[in-house]
């Protein structure tokens, strides 16, 4: 049994030098940042958004805006929290813009599907469909946690919260998981929608 | 569910805690294995989510451009720096203003009515001043929430006003008030300008929580002044026309804010297109 909480493959000094010599112009440091940062951000926006062409351009975006704010990044500070809250930005900035077109399009909202093969491991729903009946802020938690292997106090500093309150998003979270999982398992019914309208976006 | 070993919800705090070990312990593994609640939960959360990966053309076009701009930067100085900074620009307008204007204000309040509203005022630029630092450098240590810092500041100060001040008779209310308004205004817009400078050193991700917070912050400024200079201690007067220089200001930095946020996603949009 294994738990995919996919950390980072860099342990946080080594992240810590890297965007020392960011700032110092090496452009070794950049390529391995890009690298090694970028499937992680590339999750955190794919797992929540579901649309992989957004979540390339969200991609972008954060690391444009990664490269302008560069200087504030603080030595012994730790990289992900920092990272990740540009990231954040990225995703309001991006919600508050699809909200902005779809209101000039017929919304076509579609639930989350959940397969109704037999064995147990094709029954259940993907991650993205899972999550998606969250709330925005249990969501954000969970993908951090699961995709992004960010750990609670991380996502405190990301999210301005504490580590408490991040604990009991997440706990909130399982509870619902565990509830939508057993009536997904017991027969072909449709998983419940969101709370919200559509997938928002906490500030 | 409740086996031998481990609980649902210490389940929960398996999942959430990330320790880069991605083997779940013996207890856990046992729990998961007689719980089938947890079982299908641990699976789900595992799945689907492995294979999301960008194009490598797009990585490519992300480093090219950053390569093509790239130049030694000067890190951010500390926050003990900035903070320092705005305490001083603070008591630089404040003094100032007290040699303009004269201290008529502070020689007409009791020892009560000075220590507590100096108390109140100091203590709300002090918070506001490490609310303002926190937010220019990203994924710092969280504090108080700064949306609801100046609100709770602005209550706190109607509160300690509303205590230590009583309604006296006013015979021009308005002309007076306006007066003080003006005066106020006169010094926060200086103070909120310098503030500005400050804050564009750092990366202001909500400019309009962060305009309305070092706007608030000015306002603050220029109430400190009128403390200081006005004599006229009716409650509504301090009430409306002093505390009104706050939220005026706050209101100012919101607008500037919103209007800074606007031309920089702009400006990032156009300079997103490779």
């Amino acid at each position: 049994m294994q738990l995919e909480a996919q950390p980072s493959a860099f342990p946080n000094a080594e992240f810590e030098q890297l965007m020392a010599r960011y700032q110092q112009a090496d452009p070794g440091a950049v390529a391995v940042l890009v690298e090694r940062l970028s499937p992680q951000l590339y999750r955190f926006f794919a797992s929540q958004l579901g649309n992989r062409a957004d979540a390339e351009d969200m991609l972008q975006d954060t690391w444009m805006r990664i490269h302008r704010v560069r200087h504030t990044y603080r030595a012994g500070d730790p990289v992900l929290p920092w990272v990740y809250m540009i990231a954040r930005r990225v995703r309001v900035d991006n919600y508050r813009k699809r909200i902005r077109i779809s209101s000039r399009e017929t919304s076509v909202d579609v639930l989350p599907e959940v397969s109704t093969r037999n064995d147990e491991t094709s029954s259940l729903p993907s991650f993205e469909e899972l999550v998606a009946v969250l709330p925005e802020s249990q969501r954000e938690v969970v993908t951090m946690l699961k995709v992004d292997g960010l750990s609670l106090e991380e996502i405190a500093r990301v999210t301005s919260s504490t580590t408490g309150a991040v604990k009991q998003k997440a706990h909130r979270a399982y509870e619902r998981l565990r509830k939508i999982l057993e009536r997904a398992t017991k027969g072909p019914e449709r998983t419940p929608p969101p709370q919200s309208a559509s997938k928002g976006v906490a500030q | 569910m409740r086996s031998q070993t481990m609980t649902c919800r210490e389940i929960d705090g398996v999942i959430g805690s990330h320790s880069g070990d991605s083997t779940l312990s013996r207890e856990a593994a046992e729990h998961v294995a007689e719980c089938e609640s947890c079982r299908r939960l641990v699976k789900a959360l595992d799945t689907g989510h492995t294979s999301l990966e960008p194009s490598e053309s797009r990585l490519r076009q992300i480093q090219a451009a950053i390569k093509e701009d790239l130049r030694p930067v000067r890190p951010l100085a500390s926050s003990g720096v900035f903070l320092l900074a705005f305490m001083l620009i603070s008591l630089a307008v404040v003094a100032i203003g007290s040699l303009l204007l004269g201290v008529n204000g502070w020689n007409a309040l009791s020892t009560i009515q000075r220590m507590t509203i100096f108390a109140a005022l100091t203590a709300s630029v002090f918070l506001l001043a490490i609310s303002v630092v926190r937010q220019m450098a990203p994924g710092g240590k969280p504090s108080i929430s700064p949306r609801l810092l100046p609100i709770g500041i602005l209550a706190g100060l109607i509160l300690a006003t509303a205590v230590i001040f009583q309604v006296r008779h006013e015979t021009a209310f308005v002309p007076d008030g306006l007066a003080c308004l003006r005066t106020g205004m006169t010094y926060s817009i200086p103070a909120a300008l310098l503030f500005w400078v400050l804050l564009s050193r750092g990366a202001v991700l909500y400019p309009k929580l962060t305009g309305a917070a070092a706007g608030g912050f000015a306002g603050l400024i220029g109430v400190s002044v009128l403390e200081v200079g006005c004599p006229n201690l009716d409650l509504y007067h301090i009430l409306v026309w002093h505390l009104g220089v706050i939220l005026l200001c706050a209101i100012g930095g919101l607008s500037l804010g919103a209007a800074v946020g606007h031309f920089r996603r702009r400006s990032i949009r156009g300079h997103s297109r490779f």
